[in-house]
């Protein structure tokens, strides 16, 4: 539809390859986070005590794992729509996703801390009696909720993200080699049941991981929380790596204006989604004020955490709101990244606000706060260590994708 | 083309010249003469093309729309009206008195945002398509139904292989020779001068009976469910929402096996308040001054506290602590003065016989109530209600209870007091007492506590102090400016009556005078 003629580097160009000043960072970036996550672990273990320690490793982990599931849907949804624009930016998507796999090891801490009762409360012997709860009521949660079989669910949940991911990131790869059509079309075919079994997974493994954390309380809208959360700041990593990339010196001319534009109108769009969705969850709840419900939110209304949640309300949903609905901020990449950037960061907010206030510590005092961003921090280095190394000895783009073509030339208007 | 046709329009014709129109066979040719015709100036041109051109709005200079902008108000607007709206319906706030229905939901507060917002976001976010809907329409022209370009004979190509640049004949810097050299210098075809739409404007015949017929059909539905309001049927009434229809909820008065008493409605819980009545003191709440009583008669203002006090526990342990100091200056009291008498010392529901013997009871002289012509109205309907059967309307003790009691010579019962009696005025019978009496009932009277509100009864009290001052009332109690329409009135009537007694007499004489 296009009048403009846009040019298809070779697949060999530098453009597409990760630039040396990047690639050199991989090495010390994987040794440093493992040594700072190990640490921050411990230090909040040994600084604030309880249940601080494992929860700090979870929120590094959940914050890890939601950007790399929310590419992983960013992928199959670019599938399944059989979208052009995104091209240039889908292997970005890629090399995150693919971060399950790694992930999927970094879950055996969790796996142990559920039979040590370090982590779940519901694992810790004396739970029951000290909360009075009804061993009737009890029974029926002890069936979902042993260590047994949640280790046994975790391990479906990763098989089947390392499986979709492994999969879409493998035929991509063989797409760049030889050109294949008929490879887009099978990851196209694939991409509906592929979208099905993830949801499954990404809403379960949510109750499983992060809402058992207060195993009294529940709320059929937190699978859908923990995954807006996920799939907006992925969005966001998107963005920024891209920039970053750019910046950095690869694919120039690939990304242009109007991608960003195009992100950032999912951004937008993903920040009122995750306004919608957490508002919901909460006057629901609020308004039918049913003691055993509300106390989630009673616990994130007291002692410190209301200042949190104030915080998410206004931060991670009316500033960036505000900032990101002009046309004119989402048509400037770097102003747009900034945003992206700021996303990232409310959302490890976000997470803190979800995970910790079931440590039982309050707001775990300047220690804690500490602890848990040393370990987000060593999980994310680690992470983007292994990316960076990844990249290195591949592609930071498509390079035969079928749709580059359109990608490239792809206006808003 | 018949003969019938008119010949083909020329620019000498006396018809207005819409713009100048010329055709272009692809894309490149006619984005470089969009840059050139923007260059040269003019700012109303616009572009016509099979499908979307990208970068055609830089290159003829349009400037970007200002839908979003419309969109944001009418979506501002939208939050600002539900916001507005909800609050002035549901809130206690200065800001929007006289409007305001304070209406308690699920125990939250009257301005409760929470709840507030699924219907601000609901009308953010139609008045926001709204707005980007309706706003598209004004910024397009339309309702239009005729653009004049239609009347160019190749325009119809436009929406098939053929690109047209058009400059509007309202552009300051139209003129049609310099507009038509201009697109023939760009590489235009077929330059030629689009003419204005002069055909009918007059809706076609068809169009309106259809309207006018949908119009009619329309109004079926509803004129069918009037048709079922006002006649009868044999057959069972259709239900809607037979779950809203007959609703599991028990009516007034019905039994339950729910609770064990069998009451379907449920009393107050003990110690229950009233929204508004918090700060109603027990002067208030009893007709005495507590303060003067506690200091003639502790023990019995203690337990009036005691009966009234919605904080038993607390208040009660205050009380009996100061107890053993108050009792022995009241010993002391007790035996300089008269003995209290029986009934006053009971409980106040038993207080029978406070008008027959020495009262030493501090009640209150003054209605505590702000008397207002609402407050008399209040009073005057309750009083119609509960009083006027045994007091009679006008309070002078022949309501229709008492009547039929007279009648059939009832053994037990006695009369019911005459508010126009003397005991009963308010030198001799304080408010106070009145508005005890009213709560706890005397003689043959029940007490009212239990069926009108102490902000009710203390507005009967009102009311029969009005009634009092109505039946001994002088001319001296009527405001200057209605006296002499009164007394105009009163010379009326006396002139009437005069003259009604003279003709009674005139005939009584006609008829002694025929016999």
């Amino acid at each position: 539809m296009s009048h403009k003629a846009v040019a298809i580097k070779p697949a060999d160009d530098p453009a597409f390859q990760l630039p040396a000043s990047l690639a050199g960072l991989s090495l010390p970036m994987i040794i440093g986070g493992i040594v700072a996550l190990v640490g921050g672990a411990f230090f909040s273990n040994s600084a604030v005590g309880g249940r601080f320690g494992m929860s700090s490793y979870l929120v590094a982990y959940m914050y890890c794992l939601t950007l790399a599931i929310g590419s992983l849907f960013f992928v199959l949804i670019q599938h399944l729509s059989r979208a052009g624009w995104s091209v240039v930016v889908r292997r970005v998507a890629e090399l995150m996703m693919i971060m399950v796999i790694p992930l999927a090891l970094l879950f055996i801490p969790i796996a142990v801390s559920a039979y040590t009762g370090s982590l779940y409360v519901w694992s810790a012997e004396g739970y029951q009696a000290e909360h009075g709860i009804p061993s009737a009521i009890w029974e029926q949660k002890e069936r979902w909720l042993n260590p047994n079989w949640f280790v046994a669910r975790s391990l479906i949940y990763l098989t089947v993200w390392c499986g979709i991911a492994a999969w879409y990131y493998r035929g991509s790869q063989r797409q760049d080699e030889t050109g294949e059509i008929t490879i887009t079309e099978k990851l196209q075919a694939r991409s509906g049941p592929a979208v099905i079994a993830f949801s499954f997974c990404t809403s379960f493994a949510a109750f499983d991981w992060v809402m058992s954390l207060a195993p009294m309380w529940f709320s059929t809208m937190f699978g859908v929380y923990l995954f807006t959360g996920s799939i907006l700041s992925a969005h966001c990593a998107i963005c920024l790596f891209s920039f970053l990339l750019q910046r950095a010196g690869a694919m120039r001319d690939e990304v242009t204006v109007e991608h960003y534009h195009d992100l950032g109108k999912l951004i937008f769009g993903f920040i009122c989604f995750w306004g919608y969705i957490s508002f919901s969850q909460y006057m629901l709840i609020w308004y039918a004020n049913i003691p055993e419900e509300t106390h989630w939110f009673y616990t994130r209304s007291t002692n410190g955490w209301f200042n949190v949640s104030l915080v998410l309300m206004i931060l991670h949903w009316g500033l960036p709101f505000a900032g990101t609905m002009s046309r004119h901020v989402r048509r400037r990449p770097w102003l747009i990244s900034c945003w992206a950037a700021y996303i990232l960061v409310l959302h490890l907010v976000d997470l803190y606000w979800i995970i910790i206030p079931e440590a039982g510590m309050g707001l775990g005092g300047a220690a804690g706060i500490i602890a848990t961003l040393v370990c987000v921090i060593g999980m994310i280095a680690l992470m983007l260590g292994l990316m960076l190394k990844l990249a290195a000895g591949t592609r930071v783009v498509p390079v035969r994708d079928p749709r580059l073509g359109e990608s490239l030339a792809f206006e808003n208007f | 083309m018949t003969e019938s046709q008119p010949k083909p329009k020329t620019v000498a014709d006396d018809k207005k010249v819409h713009g100048v129109v010329a055709e272009f066979t692809d894309v490149d040719s006619l984005l470089a003469a969009c840059r050139r015709v923007r260059d040269a100036g003019y700012t109303k041109a616009d572009a016509f093309t099979p499908f979307p051109v990208h970068g055609i709005d830089t290159a003829l200079g349009i400037k970007p729309t200002i839908l979003p902008w419309i969109s944001l108000a009418a979506g501002l607007t939208g939050t600002t009206i539900a916001l507005l709206m909800q609050i002035s319906l549901n809130g206690q706030t200065e800001l929007f008195e006289g409007i305001q229905y304070p209406y308690i939901i699920s125990g939250k507060p009257f301005i409760s945002l929470p709840a507030f917002i699924p219907v601000t976001f609901e009308l953010t976010i139609l008045l926001a398509s709204f707005g980007t809907f309706f706003g598209m329409w004004a910024l397009n022209g339309l309702p239009r139904f005729s653009n004049p370009m239609f009347t160019s004979p190749r325009f119809d190509r436009a929406t098939d292989d053929t690109f047209f640049l058009f400059l509007d004949a309202k552009d300051s810097r139209f003129d049609e020779a310099g507009a038509k050299a201009l697109l023939g210098e760009l590489g235009g075809e077929f330059v030629e001068p689009v003419l204005e739409d002069d055909s009918s404007k007059v809706i076609p015949k068809g169009l309106l009976i259809t309207l006018a017929t949908v119009i009619c059909l329309s109004s079926i539905p509803a004129l069918a469910v009037l048709r079922m309001r006002v006649t009868k049927s044999g057959s069972p009434r259709f239900h809607i929402f037979p779950d809203m229809d007959f609703s599991p909820s028990k009516d007034a008065q019905q039994t339950t096996s729910l609770f064990a008493d069998g009451r379907a409605m449920r009393p107050d819980v003990p110690g229950t308040v009233r929204r508004g009545e918090m700060d109603w003191d027990l002067n208030f709440k009893t007709g005495i001054d507590m303060d003067e009583l506690a200091s003639i008669d502790a023990p019995r203002a203690a337990q009036l506290v005691a009966l009234q006090s919605d904080v038993a526990v607390d208040e009660e342990d205050e009380v009996a602590a100061e107890e053993p100091a108050v009792e022995e200056q009241t010993a002391d009291e007790a035996a300089t003065e008269e003995p209290a008498p029986a009934g006053e010392t009971g409980e106040a529901s038993e207080n029978t016989s406070v008008a027959a013997t020495a009262d030493d009871t501090p009640w209150l002289t003054e209605n505590p109530l702000e008397l207002s012509e609402e407050a008399l109205a209040r009073g005057q309907q309750q009083f119609n209600i509960y009083c006027s059967v045994c007091h009679g309307m006008n309070g002078r003790g022949n309501g229709l209870v008492n009547r039929r009691a007279q009648e059939i010579l009832a053994t037990t019962w006695t009369p019911p007091s005459n508010m126009h009696d003397p005991t009963l005025y308010s030198d001799v019978y304080p408010d106070g007492k009145l508005f005890s009496t009213i709560t706890n009932g005397v003689r043959k009277m029940p007490g009212y506590a239990s069926q009108i509100k102490a902000k009710d009864r203390w507005a009967i009290v009102a009311y029969v102090r009005a009634l009092q001052t109505s039946q001994d009332a002088t001319l001296e109690d009527v405001p200057g400016s209605q006296r002499s329409k009164i007394e105009k009135e009163q010379a009326d009537v006396q002139a009437k009556l005069k003259a009604a007694a003279e003709a009674e007499a005139a005939k009584a004489a006609e008829a002694a005078d025929a016999e």
